[in-house]
């Protein structure tokens, strides 16, 4: 199985430059369906599921080798390869920004221009940084998905019993987003909310801009101006918006963002 | 409860109240996320947050809500979105159910499950560790097997035997090619089980003819008894691993000794027409019942228990197996008349 099918990628749009677009912890590259549009005129545009999300061939996941984020940054400079990238936007959403860092770092010249949205280089507070969780707040995350998976494979996999009001939205449509397997969940979590990459912000070379939430409970504004401070000659946009995901509860905002950077 | 589209508590009813021991006028205002335990918080951002959005609605989640003094309360929580005519969002209406009991049940499933999960891998285990046993141990005999058989080859060309000695290697003759059959079979279905299957080495480089003609010879030696009526008729080799289809005759020859009638005979037809590779074994005695032929194929079956009945259940099995490895079937007729294995392949066989 080639790159583009382990990690479902769907190539769109007319542009001569690429823009690659990634999904954080939790659901799949959906997240982007309402802001990837609108630069199908203008790019490439490149939407592809983490190995262990959505559509990627779940065969592919191995517990060894997706043990850190950088897995998942050498899959995205593999799959960058395979598509020749040179001077590409990198579009990242959470856990996704900091892969996308990580990424420009290993393959030099693939991305120039990198789009971190509600990024965190770090959840757990440490000393003079304010992450957001305590280390006790991310074990009891991890604790909660080892005795619970039942109820976690609700939460990540919700079942939509009978919705005599809505027949349209049956199983198919509800699964059809956000897929994510629950043990590879498990460790996706582990491995998301214990990264801290605050060391690897220095060396970024690409032009950045941080596109932060003014109330987001994952990564609040502190922690989207640490990535920002920490990252030479980037800029940041606050959106005023609520949540974690702008991509799907601001997205004209986010498309708006995005323009006046690229 | 509803939320305003910043996720704060716009209405709040009394049950929610005393669910979460907060005044209702102290709810109003509240960021939701505040009566998330931290779990429950992160995946309501990353994951029902995203699916709300995308289809409106998220039925059945499990989340810990938290009280005003810290505790964790299991519920299940319906939430959809409201939104008016353009599409804005209006409110997010949320239903939480107190599911302590149901949490609690659901855990023990899971920890069932778990445990079941630990004992069947072990099992597996198990399984596996005796299907390398007997694989060894099949392998291992054959040698001492070997050695009895030209013993006996030595015994019987060389020696001058009396009449009961020669009765004696002979019985001893047809012994030693039952074991060796039952030894080849195990092994067989041990390497199947074991994942390796059939392995053929298969070509048209020689004869078949000649080597199905050695399994009746064996068998009649050793059977004398009984009358192996045999035709082959074969004019052109047969793409195909000559000792696999030997011992599948050797497999449904000794079948029809075992379960066909002693005192009619048995037939055995090999021929190539029509590009089709056809034997043919068939003996007297009673037919063979629906319930059974169903079966037939399966390991270790034996058929109704007779006194006589030896053997493991593994020869038709095996030799189905064959079958299948060369792209053909066996199929099975049986009436008063006779009870009659086919075994068909295709002569050309597409290159893969």
């Amino acid at each position: 199985m080639g790159i583009l099918e382990r990690n479902n990628v769907n190539l769109r749009g007319l542009g001569e430059r690429s823009m690659v677009f990634a999904h954080g912890f939790g659901c799949d590259q959906n997240m982007w369906r309402m802001v990837a549009p609108a630069f199908e005129n203008n790019f490439r545009t490149v939407l592809f599921d983490h190995v262990g999300a959505g559509g990627s061939d779940l065969s592919a996941y191995n517990a060894q080798r997706y043990a850190s984020l950088d897995a998942y940054a050498d899959d995205l400079v593999e799959l960058g390869r395979d598509l020749e990238l040179a001077g590409a936007v990198f579009v990242g959403h959470s856990v996704s920004a900091m892969i996308g860092v990580l990424a420009s770092l290993k393959a030099p010249g693939m991305f120039a221009d990198l789009v971190l949205v509600s990024p965190s280089a770090r959840y757990i507070d440490d000393h003079g940084y304010r992450g957001g969780f305590s280390r006790a707040d991310i074990d009891e995350l991890l604790a909660s998905l080892d005795d619970n998976h039942l109820g976690w494979s609700n939460m990540m996999a919700p079942v939509i019993m009978g919705n005599p009001d809505r027949p349209e939205l049956g199983e198919e449509l509800t699964n059809s987003f956000c897929r994510t397997d629950t043990v590879i969940a498990r460790q996706f979590a582990e491995v998301t909310f214990l990264s801290d990459n605050r060391k690897d912000l220095a060396s970024v070379a690409a032009r950045t801009l941080v596109i932060q939430c003014r109330d987001d409970a994952i990564a609040p504004v502190e922690v989207g101006e640490h990535v920002r401070d920490s990252i030479t000659g980037s800029e940041m946009v606050l959106l005023e918006a609520t949540g974690h995901c702008p991509n799907l509860s601001a997205p004209d905002q986010v498309i708006a963002a995005i323009r006046a950077f690229v | 409860m509803s939320l305003s589209p910043d996720g704060r508590i716009a209405r709040a009813n009394k049950r929610m109240s005393d669910k979460t021991g907060y005044g209702r006028d102290e709810l109003v205002g509240m960021p939701f996320q505040t009566l998330l335990s931290v779990p429950s918080r992160i995946f309501y951002e990353t994951n029902i947050s995203p699916l709300l959005r995308m289809q409106g609605f998220v039925d059945e989640v499990a989340m810990d809500l938290r009280t005003n003094d810290g505790k964790p309360v299991p519920c299940l929580v319906n939430v959809a979105e409201r939104r008016d005519a353009d599409g804005s969002l209006l409110f997010t209406d949320v239903v939480v159910l107190r599911a302590v009991e149901r949490r609690r049940y659901e855990r023990d499933l899971v920890r069932k499950r778990d445990a079941s999960r630990r004992e069947l891998d072990a099992a597996a285990e198990t399984a596996q560790l005796r299907e390398q046993f007997v694989a060894v141990l099949g392998h291992d005999l054959r040698n001492p097997l070997a050695s009895i058989s030209s013993g006996i080859r030595l015994l019987s060309q060389r020696e001058d035997l009396s009449e009961r000695g020669q009765t004696v290697v002979s019985l001893m003759a047809g012994s030693v090619l039952r074991a060796s059959e039952l030894v080849d079979n195990v092994l067989d279905f041990a390497r199947g089980r074991l994942g390796g299957g059939i392995t053929l080495s298969r070509n048209a480089d020689g004869p078949l003819g000649p080597v199905l003609e050695q399994v009746v010879a064996e068998i009649q030696s050793v059977n004398s008894g009984r009358v192996i009526d045999s035709k082959i008729d074969l004019d052109e080799n047969i793409d195909c691993d000559r000792v696999r289809i030997g011992q599948m005759l050797s497999n449904l020859l000794g079948n029809a000794i075992t379960h066909g009638a002693s005192d009619q005979p048995i037939e055995v037809r090999a021929l190539s027409d029509a590009g089709l590779f056809v034997l043919e074994v068939a003996n007297g005695g009673a037919p063979i019942d629906d319930a059974a032929r169903r079966k037939l194929f399966q390991p270790f079956f034996r058929g109704e228990v007779r006194p006589n009945s030896t053997g493991l259940g593994l020869g038709l099995h095996i030799a189905s197996e064959i079958a299948k490895a060369h792209g053909g079937q066996i199929d099975v007729t049986s009436d008063t008349q006779a009870t009659r294995f086919r075994f068909e392949m295709p002569l050309v066989v597409a290159q893969s």
